[in-house]
Parts: structure tokens; C-alpha cells; sequence
């Protein structure tokens, strides 16, 4: 798996680095794992020595990835990145014995993630499946109807397209508190929040994708004598899926967004939302992280399958090639 | 630019029509609760369901005079400290600073990412996932947090907005960099130019155009990411600010007024940026396409 030039002198180099820098930091761990005082000047420096070392380590490690085709092995930087930021963010909040309640160590996520599991999972269905996925689905398939409608009449095209545009410079955050007063705090008035935001790049994005079609092919069809129907089937659709599957993969970050923001301003004792909101309030911040970390597992989950589902349908596609 | 557009005709039409269709909307709406609120035997100025749907206290959608009459009430004095003016004065400064810092820290990453295809590897899966994370849930910790350290007033909040703004700038600039075609980037070569004077010369002004779609789309997440951040924590100004206390209240018609005041916020900043892009870059200004693909 691993790539031949990792037997160069300054690939074995690096990994030496970067192992040395994480054994003095994971060694600072787990002498400060019990203390409770700050550490001495002495042992501060020895981290920021562990903390150079294993980045001066990290960037010729990362040399050698830089030009491996397999996303896997290709993702092994990025990991080894992710693994360094925790450690020293663990070691330095232990040396400096920054209150829990203010910043609370990875370590101590880790272990509250896996203490209120039951809750957050709850909160995540409904957040997620409730109101995220419910409103992107009826948001989605309302923006693809109105951008067919609106691609069949030059008259919607001017009256309506204008606004889509508008509306995407609008904060949908000061929506949210207008929608939760009036459909209540339930998860409807969610989903509704999360159906807006995701209709109008879709409209913008499905639109394109329907228009921006080669005069040529346009040509071909009208001297095969292609009714509209035909064309929309054959020609026009064909080359929007691309575009909407960008929208629907902007759609799902813009989902949950939509649904945790509109939790913010009410909501019946239950979501991600709700949750990060009242515990931050609280200072209680590892469940705070721990719900961010469902939240982005499950939003980088998400976006994973919409892309996984583009890739299948649309493998002819030029960019895929 | 006085030379009017063809969509104008269209795009009064149908906001005729919304306008139109509101009213009966309205009374739909609000009839059951102003039906209910009669029930109750409250002593109200109305005597029908009808006559009431369109004085009631927090309406299900407010009338057009309700409305108008929370403009009035909201908009003035224009220096009142619960006015929409001063507090949206507030949130856009917030939200144009959050984008300056959004805008060095974007150009480090993309020069970084560009530079380095080490750097790249290593940090570009997770500044792309950051973005499928609901980056959102962070602001009101972060404002906790900073507050702790002395950090307090409107800063944290366009510390906020650059956090949720600095990824379009990123990718954008990015793309800017990389977008001189081989051919100009071969004849820099020639020139023996060194890289600095590559960047100066050929990639900087390569990007521009990508720089200013990048702000565009940067400009509303960081107006989201500043009144999220006056949400969420204790504010004495700001869009935000006026947003919570109003949400608590239960005030409808105020909530109305300040969503359609953001609304031609977010207009207004994007306008900006926009007006910006005209002036700064006098050699686009040739119209670009005519019609679309059609």
C-alpha cells in the first residue's frame, strides 16, 4: 500500500521526525494525564520542540504523498494532520490546565460522546431525518419543477429567475424565527426553513443545467422533428444532472444548517440544534463538540452518498472520464 | 446602465402578483386565529373574524398596513438605539470586517494550497469538510470562549463571520491562481520570472474575477455567520440582537419587518461588492453574453 519512494532517506526521515514528535507529545499526555497544575516553562517547551518536530515531519511526509492516484493512500496526510492537531490540542490544554468548561480536551469529548450517545442519536433523527431530509426533499424536487417551468416560459424566466438570484443574498438566518412563530416549534416549521434554503439554487442550478444545452444538439433534435416532451427527456435533462447534483450536494450542508439554526429559535426539547444551543448556554461544551461531531459526521455522511449516487448516474459525464 | 432591462416588465408582474395573492392569504391565514381570539370573549376594536384578521397581536401573516405601520416604528428615530438603522449599521460592519479577515486568511490557504501540493494534501480534505459540517453550531461557543479571553463587543462576531466566510474565498482564490493557462505561465518561464513576480504579474490578476464571485458568495455567509453570532450570545447591538429579543417577545409583526430588513441588507452588501467589482476591474465592463445558451 505504501508508495515505493518511501525507502528515500528523506521519506524515512520525516516519519522519524514526526514519530519523535509524537512520543514527547504523547509522553507530556500521559505524565500530565493526573496533574492538576500548569507545567513548568521547561516541559512548554519541550511541546513546542515535540510540536516543530512532528510538523517539520508532516510536511516531508507529506512530499511523498503529494502525487498518489488512490484517495485512500492519498488521504494519509490529511489523517496524520487531523491525529497532530488533537494531540496538541490535548497536550497544550493539559499545560496550561484550561478549565474543562471552557475548552474541554479531545480526550474528554471523546469520552462524553460516548457517554450521552443515546441522546445525541436522538436528537440527530430528529434534526436530521425530521427536518433536514424532509425539507431537502421537498425543497429539491419544488426547485426542479419550477426551474423546468421556468426554462419552458420565457415569461417566468424574466419575471422569476431575477429573484432566485436576489434571494441568494438574502441571510436565511433572519427567516428562521418568522417560520418557527408561524408553524410552531414542532419540526415542521424546520423542515419548511430547510425547504427554502434549498429551493432557489436549486431553481438557479436546475435552470442552467436545462438552458445551457449546445445549439447543435438542439439542431439534432429538432431535425429528428423531437417534440418538447422528447426533448426535455433526451437532451435537456440529461445535461441538467450534473448541475443539479451540485446543487443537491450544496443542498445537504445548506440543510443542516438550516435545520440547526431554526432549532435555535425554538424548538420541542429535542435536536442537535436545541442541544448545542442550551448546553453552550450552560458552559457544558464537550457535549456542545459532541454534537457538533454527530452533526458533521452525519453532514459529511450525507454528502458522501449524494456524490456516491451522482457518480452512478451520471459516470458519462465528461468530468468523470 | 439607465438602459432598461427586458426583465422588468416580468419581474413587476409577478411581484404584482405575490402582492395580489397575499391578501387573501392573509385573511385565510389569520381568520382562525382572529375566530379564536373572538371565542375567548376578549374585549377587542373588531367585531367579525374578518374585521379582526388583520389587527391581531402576533398575526399568522401580518397585513400589509400592519406591516407598514412596524416600519414606521422600527425605522425611526434613525439614531434610536432600538432602530433597525444603527443595529444594521452594526452588523454590517461586523460582516465587512469578518470579510476582510475571511479575505487574508482565504489568500494564505489558497496561496499555501497553490504552492504546495503537500500543504494541499494535507489540510485540503478538511477545510472542504468543514464546509458539509454545519459550521453554524460553533458560533455560539466560540463567542463564549473568546469572550473568556477578553475578546468581547463586536469583534468575536466578525471573528464568527470570517470563520463561516473564509471557505469561498479559499476555493476561489484558489482556483484564480491556478486559472493562467499553461501557454502564459510557459512564457513567464521564458522571461526567467521568478516566482514571486509570477504571482505578482500573471496569477494575482488572473484571479481576480474569481476573487470578487468568491466575495459575493462570502459576503452572505458572513452577514448569516454575524447575526447567528448576535443570536447567540449577549449582544447590546445588531440585527441579531434585535432578532432574539423580538423571537422572545413574540413580537410577529417586528420579526417581519427586521427579516425583510435583512433581507435588503444581504442586497444591499452583495450590491456592494458588485459595485466594487465594476470599479475595480474597468476592463470587464464589456457586456458578456447576450440571451444564455438558448
Amino acid at each position: 500500500m505504501l508508495p515505493p519512494r518511501l525507502a528515500r532517506p528523506s521519506a524515512l526521515w520525516g516519519w522519524a521526525l514526526l514519530l519523535v514528535g509524537f512520543a514527547l507529545l504523547l509522553w507530556f499526555i500521559a505524565a500530565w494525564w493526573h496533574q492538576l497544575e500548569p507545567a513548568s516553562q521547561g516541559h512548554k517547551l519541550l511541546l513546542v520542540l515535540g510540536g516543530l518536530l512532528a510538523l517539520l515531519g508532516l510536511g516531508r511526509v507529506a512530499q511523498q504523498f503529494a502525487h498518489t492516484p488512490n484517495p485512500l493512500v492519498g488521504f494519509t496526510p490529511a489523517a496524520l494532520t487531523l491525529l497532530l492537531i488533537l494531540i496538541l490540542a490535548e497536550a497544550w490544554l493539559r499545560a496550561y490546565q484550561v478549565p474543562p468548561g471552557l475548552i474541554p480536551t479531545p480526550s474528554r469529548v471523546l469520552s462524553t460522546l460516548l457517554a450521552v450517545r443515546d441522546v445525541l442519536l436522538r436528537d440527530a433523527f430528529q434534526t436530521v431525518v425530521l427536518e433536514a431530509l424532509i425539507g431537502y426533499l421537498i425543497g429539491c424536487s419544488l426547485g426542479v419543477i419550477t426551474a423546468l417551468l421556468v426554462s419552458r416560459y420565457v415569461f417566468l424566466e424574466r419575471g422569476l429567475l431575477p429573484y432566485a438570484t436576489i434571494f441568494s443574498s438574502i441571510p436565511i438566518v433572519a427567516l428562521a424565527p418568522v417560520l418557527v412563530k408561524m408553524m410552531g416549534i414542532d419540526w415542521p416549521s424546520k423542515a419548511a426553513i430547510v425547504a427554502i434554503t434549498v429551493f432557489f439554487p436549486m431553481v438557479v442550478n436546475t435552470f442552467r443545467g436545462l438552458t445551457e444545452v449546445s445549439p447543435l444538439s438542439l439542431d439534432l433534435m429538432r431535425s429528428y422533428a423531437a417534440g418538447e416532451l422528447q426533448q426535455y427527456r433526451w437532451l435537456r435533462l440529461p445535461n441538467a444532472l450534473p448541475f443539479i447534483f451540485n446543487a443537491l450536494k450544496l443542498g445537504t450542508t445548506l440543510a443542516m444548517i438550516g435545520a440547526i439554526v431554526g432549532e435555535f429559535f425554538g424548538a420541542n426539547g429535542q435536536g442537535l440544534g436545541f442541544r448545542i444551543q442550551i448546553e453552550a448556554g450552560r458552559f457544558g461544551f464537550d457535549i456542545v463538540w459532541s454534537a457538533i461531531i454527530v452533526a458533521s459526521l452525519v453532514g459529511i455522511a450525507w454528502y458522501n452518498l449524494v456524490a456516491w449516487i451522482e457518480r452512478r448516474l451520471t459516470g458519462w459525464h465528461v468530468s468523470y472520464r | 446602465m439607465l438602459r432598461l432591462s427586458p426583465n422588468l416588465v416580468p419581474m413587476l408582474v409577478v411581484a404584482l402578483v405575490v402582492l395580489v395573492l397575499y391578501w387573501p392569504l392573509m385573511y385565510l391565514a389569520n381568520i382562525p386565529a382572529a375566530q379564536r381570539a373572538l371565542d375567548t370573549g376578549a374585549v377587542l376594536p373588531c367585531k367579525t373574524a374578518l374585521e379582526c384578521a388583520t389587527q391581531l397581536r402576533s398575526p399568522v401573516l401580518p397585513s400589509p398596513q400592519q406591516l407598514w405601520q412596524g416600519f414606521g416604528n422600527l425605522m425611526f428615530p434613525l439614531n434610536s438605539q432600538s432602530a433597525i438603522p444603527l443595529n444594521a449599521a452594526v452588523t454590517a460592519l461586523e460582516t465587512l470586517v469578518g470579510l476582510l479577515l475571511a479575505a487574508m486568511l482565504g489568500f494564505f490557504f489558497a496561496i499555501g494550497m497553490v504552492a504546495s501540493r503537500a500543504f494541499e494534501r494535507s489540510l485540503l480534505p478538511w477545510i472542504v469538510a468543514s464546509q458539509t459540517v454545519p459550521i453554524i453550531a460553533i458560533a455560539p461557543m466560540l463567542v463564549v470562549v473568546l469572550g473568556q479571553y477578553g475578546v468581547q463587543g463586536w469583534l468575536p462576531k466578525a471573528i464568527i463571520a470570517a470563520y463561516i466566510a473564509f471557505f469561498p474565498i479559499t476555493i476561489g482564490v484558489a482556483k484564480g491562481l491556478k486559472s493562467p493557462d499553461p501557454l502564459s505561465l510557459d512564457l513567464m518561464k521564458t522571461y526567467n520570472a521568478s516566482s514571486w513576480q509570477t504571482y505578482l504579474k500573471l496569477r494575482f490578476p488572473a484571479s481576480v474575477p474569481y476573487l470578487f464571485t468568491a466575495f459575493k458568495v462570502a459576503m452572505t455567509a458572513a452577514l448569516i455567520g454575524a447575526i447567528v453570532a448576535e443570536i447567540s450570545t449577549i449582544s447590546f447591538q445588531g440585527i441579531g440582537k434585535m432578532l432574539a429579543e423580538n423571537s422572545r417577545a413574540s413580537d410577529v409583526v417586528a420579526m417581519w419587518v427586521i427579516m425583510l430588513s435583512s433581507a435588503a441588507l444581504g442586497i444591499l452588501l452583495v450590491a456592494l461588492v458588485n459595485w466594487v467589482e465594476h470599479l475595480a476591474t474597468p476592463w470587464r465592463r464589456v457586456p458578456q453574453r447576450e440571451g444564455g445558451g438558448r
